[in-house]
């Protein structure tokens, strides 16, 4: 049963009514108007038709459906559509969580459990969304005695360097965010981020066991970072090129791996202590050093550090796909556009509707986009076995492959490389091209 | 990689270790049937009857006595042979004692390791009991057995643990393995082991501020 | 009370490179206790080990309760293996209160204590996966520990204290079929066991990192009286079972396992044998068990001992376990120790851990079958 409340007075709700009225007028006039000054004035925007677009013209488009697909088009082709959509952050965070959730489940049917299963209805596909929300919800503890800039600024700086890594993945052809000349030497500079990160929030947050987990995590990932550059040295050499994109189209024909099979085992090792996933999480090694270096984060700090790790395992995959599998490299099996809806348009009925502009993708980039991710997800899931299969090594065997072995045998694979190359079976103007 | 146990090796020491288990003899039997019809009489006359049928005496084996005598010639008065039964032998010292008996238990009987430090508290007598359960992984014939050695401290009304003259000489240079054990006895009966290396708490928080809680007079609440 | 200064504080004095790092109580790697760590760099210098964090004074609890009423409580500190940690408080009251058990009791003790022994095994082994990062290794025993658990189940109506065995034999006979599921089960189990060789046992990466680590010499086990697994791994044949039969191990065909490295391997590899074992005496004890009989001999309401006290112990999965019972005319106790395996090989711990790696302080630890709880009683 409702009442009207017993203090109600009809001058003060109209008074509240003109108060936020006014108070949306202000905001409207401070923070509004210049935004659509801004848009005006700065933002370049695309010429479709022969027009130039603004932001009024935009608006009456929208009301013709026709007109729409231009618009919409030159958005996909804009900067931020790349940085925030498809071939960077959305697309990378979208594939992460699918492995998420491919790796629950794997990783239960291998060891005879179900899984996630409740959240989502349909074998618990919601249940990272659920942990997210979970996570977002909690009350982030700073120690006391922390260095409390840098603490907070350590998740965020992971996930920025990780989003840096993922932005340097070509996926499709063209289809790439940043494509540097020097992509590899990028790659190396974006990877030697990380240590230095993760020292910092585990020093920042004074604990001693972020400490030592600090510790481990610097002397893993500098003692695995040079065979990790050595065993791509190969791939340097043969292709002649430090651009990925242009590695990629360098490996039309054969894949790298064909004759780079040591780099790539070295390779896929390193990438897997990098990632710190068992066999190499000492970093993070539950039993000894309760969780290393992310011990003191909680809430949203430690799920942007997962949500960094995730990018990066993503990046790492595609890296390899892309330096070793031939990228988006792949037989065509898309299928092409139907070339009735260009001409003719979609009869509905008596009415039959034209969209100038179609297809939104081309047929090229679809297929490179779905081999990419064809290939990128088999090889996480190969990054994923092991969690399952090998139970946790200790700090000096792991220095002591990285600095022995892995080095050694990265070497292998240059001089079978420089090999190919001297001997004109490889290479700009080789034998095989 | 896995050395197991020759399987034709095991009865022969069993048999050779307990020859002297006494066989049961007619004499055991007519024991039993007396002590049923003793039980019958006694239940039918409803009288409690645990503590007034004589617990028949059980004879004395072999092995266990000559382990037993051993000790006894040895030390004479000084030690105080309380039982010998099958695998088991008790007996008891004085404090001052004790680390003789221990040296001449470990060196010349092969008793090489402590089972248990049990304290038991007699404050009717104003004693503290600990009882050492040795054992023996080196013997062979003395893997079945377990000798207690018992020896008396004096018990304080007022404990102060540690201070007052609840003290006995430690075992841990004799046997390594009381270690531990004997820690555990300190805090629990405040019985202080002169020349123990880390008479410290153990299990008792640190804060603990009662009197040691094995003691009888440690009442539990509610009980 | 002078207060010595606890060992490592004065090494920390000395150097400054020294790190104290409180292992415990609330570490995923400790159970319910604390060891005091000193590290050098990854080498630890100094251990200490503090346990009585889960200590309920079992013990004083028993000297205010009769004969009976002692049954459940005393299975407490470790519910996992509840039927060894009664068994030898059963054999004790038993011989102090002078009663005989009648034959198909004694074997289904045992079948209870060995289907208990292979349930905490697997547990201990669940932990000892999930320490050394090996998650499939904590699920799979984990999961298959519901095999035996149900049998338990079937047999005693609880999944986990069972109180199964009292003074006098069992508490209920074997229900009807018994036979059939608990050989079936057993025999599937042992395909299992053969499985967990293969992804645990013989993996590079598991050898590589616990063989050769906390080597403990056979001299070393008998000086420090250790018992069960890690005595049996330093090369001692001693099994309470073989050496001091009780009830009717005497009658079953089984063999101990003795390994002669005495290293974290050795010492995680003898439980996983035992299992082998149990699942043998098991399989012996339902075919030489008598089909029919009573299974428990009645005492008498608030049984009295005399003025009397024994000794007596079991092999239970972490050693021997011994009950020393003092009784003075009473339907008490006047005094019950207990002394457990955990306990024992508690005075492993610094001395292994002295000098090792801080990552094999996970291997090595867990690698000595401790349980905390039982060890704080």
């Amino acid at each position: 049963m409702s009442t009207i409340a017993p203090e109600f007075r009809l001058s003060r709700f109209i008074a509240s009514l003109v108060d936020i009225i006014f108070w949306i007028l202000l905001i409207f006039t401070i923070v509004g108007l210049p935004i659509v000054f801004i848009m005006l004035f700065y933002i370049k925007l695309p010429v479709i038709n022969g027009q130039l677009l603004t932001p009024y013209l935009a608006l009456t488009w929208l009301a013709d459906p026709s007109r729409t697909i231009p618009i919409i088009k030159s958005f996909i082709h804009s900067t931020f559509f790349r940085v925030a959509v498809f071939p960077g952050f959305g697309f990378a965070a979208l594939l992460a969580a699918a492995t998420i959730f491919v790796e629950r489940k794997f990783l239960a049917k291998m060891q005879l459990r179900v899984g996630p299963l409740y959240c989502g209805k349909i074998e618990g596909i919601l249940q990272l969304m659920g942990d997210g929300l979970k996570l977002m919800s909690k009350e982030i503890i700073i120690p006391a005695k922390a260095d409390k800039p840098i603490f907070w600024i350590g998740p965020l700086l992971f996930v920025g360097t990780a989003g840096a890594f993922v932005s340097l993945i070509p996926v499709a052809p063209g289809w790439v965010v940043a494509n540097p000349n020097v992509g590899l030497l990028a790659v190396f500079a974006t990877i030697g981020f990380f240590p230095i990160i993760v020292v910092l929030s585990a020093w920042a947050a004074n604990s001693k066991w972020t400490f030592i987990g600090g510790l481990r995590a610097l002397h893993q990932m500098i003692s695995f970072e040079i065979p990790l550059i050595l065993s791509l040295l190969s791939i340097v050499i043969l292709s002649g090129t430090l651009n990925l994109s242009q590695i990629v189209e360098s490996q039309k024909h054969y894949w790298w791996i064909v004759f780079t099979p040591i780099s790539a085992i070295v390779f896929f090792i390193t990438i897997i202590a990098e990632l710190e996933r068992i066999p190499f999480d000492l970093p993070e090694a539950e039993s000894e050093i309760v969780a290393g270096w992310l011990t003191e984060f909680s809430g949203m700090m430690y799920g942007l550090i997962q949500l960094g790790t995730y990018l990066k395992l993503y990046a790492f995959a595609g890296l390899f796909t892309v330096l070793f599998l031939g990228g988006w490299n792949g037989p065509m099996v898309w299928p092409p556009f139907p070339t009735d809806i260009i001409t003719n348009g979609i009869t509905i009925g008596p009415i039959t509707a034209k969209f100038p502009g179609l297809p939104l993708f081309d047929q090229e980039m679809l297929n490179g986009t779905l081999w990419f991710v064809i290939k990128t997800v088999g090889v996480i899931l190969v990054i994923l076995l092991p969690r399952g299969v090998f139970p946790r090594i200790r700090i000096d065997m792991l220095l002591h492959t990285g600095w022995y072995k892995w080095i050694g045998l990265a070497f292998v694979n240059i001089f079978i490389a420089l090999g190919l190359l001297y001997a004109g079976v490889l290479g700009p103007g080789g034998l095989i091209q | 990689m896995v050395k197991k146990k020759e399987k034709d090796k095991e009865p022969s020491e069993t048999t050779d270790a307990h020859s002297d288990k006494p066989e049961p003899t007619d004499t055991d039997l007519a024991n039993t049937l007396t002590k049923e019809e003793l039980r019958k009489f006694y239940e039918e006359k409803g009288i409690d009857l645990s503590l007034d049928i004589p617990i028949h005496p059980k004879p004395i084996p072999q092995f266990e006595k000559s382990v037993s005598d051993k000790i006894a010639s040895k030390f004479g008065s000084k030690v105080n042979v309380d039982y010998v039964r099958p695998n088991r032998i008790r007996m008891s010292t004085k404090r001052e004692d004790i680390l003789d008996v221990a040296y001449f238990i470990r060196d010349e009987l092969g008793y090489d390791h402590a089972e248990s430090v049990a304290g038991v508290d007699y404050p009717d007598s104003k004693e503290i009991e600990i009882v050492y359960h040795l054992g023996s992984y080196t013997d062979e014939q003395k893997e079945s057995q377990i000798l207690s050695l018992a020896t008396r401290v004096p018990r304080e009304d007022i404990p102060h643990p540690g201070k007052d003259r609840s003290r006995t000489p430690t075992l841990r240079d004799v046997f390594y393995s009381v270690e531990f054990h004997e820690r555990e006895c300190f805090e629990m009966f405040g019985v202080y082991f002169e020349g123990h290396p880390d008479n410290r708490r153990l299990l008792l928080p640190e804060d603990w501020a009662d009197i040691p809680p094995f003691r009888k007079d440690f009442k539990i609440k509610g009980r | 009370m002078t207060t010595p200064l606890p060992p490592g504080i004065e090494l920390e004095k000395i150097d400054e490179r020294i790190m104290t790092l409180n292992v415990g109580p609330q570490h995923p790697g400790s159970g319910h206790m604390r060891l005091i760590i000193k590290v050098d760099g990854d080498y630890i210098v100094s251990c200490d080990p503090d346990p009585g964090y889960v200590h309920r004074g079992e013990e004083k609890m028993a000297e205010y309760r009769n004969y009976i009423q002692n049954i459940p409580h005393l299975e407490r500190p470790v519910i996992h293996d509840s039927s060894n940690i009664l068994y030898p408080y059963c054999l004790a009251v038993e011989e102090l209160l002078d009663i005989e058990v009648p034959e198909r009791a004694k074997y289904v003790r045992v079948i209870a204590s060995e289907l208990n022994r292979c349930i905490y095994t697997l547990y201990w082994l669940a932990i000892y996966g999930i320490f050394l990062g090996h998650s499939t290794m904590f699920m799979w025993p984990a999961g298959d520990r519901e095999l035996f658990i149900d049998l338990l189940e079937a047999m005693s109506g609880a999944r986990v204290t069972h109180a199964f065995l009292v003074p006098g034999g069992v508490r209920n006979d074997l229900p009807a079929n018994f036979e059939e599921r608990c050989l079936r089960q057993v025999n599937y189990f042992e395909k299992r066991l053969k499985e967990y060789e293969a992804i645990f046992y013989q993996n590079p990466l598991l050898i590589a990192r616990t063989a050769g680590t906390g080597i403990l010499s056979r001299t070393d086990a008998i000086r420090l009286g250790t018992t069960g697994s890690v005595l049996r791994a330093s090369g001692v044949d001693f099994d309470v079972r073989k050496k001091e039969p009780y009830d009717v191990y005497e009658n079953l065909d089984f063999e101990t396992v003795v390994m002669k490295e005495g290293d974290s391997y050795a010492r995680s590899r003898v439980p996983y044998l035992e299992m082998f074992e149990s699942c043998r005496i098991i399989k012996d004890a339902l075919q030489k068990m008598p089909k029919s009989g009573s299974v428990r001999t009645k005492l008498k309401p608030n049984p009295k001992g005399g003025n009397d006290e024994v000794y007596r112990r079991v092999e239970s999965g972490r050693g021997a376990l011994g009950y020393y019972i003092v009784s003075n005319n009473r339907p008490e106790p006047y005094r019950v120790k207990i002394s457990v395996g955990s306990f024992r090989n508690l005075i492993c711990i610094p001395y292994l851990l002295k000098g090792e790696k801080l990552g094999n302080m996970p291997a090595v630890y867990w690698s000595l079958n401790y349980w905390p709880v039982e060890a704080d009683r």
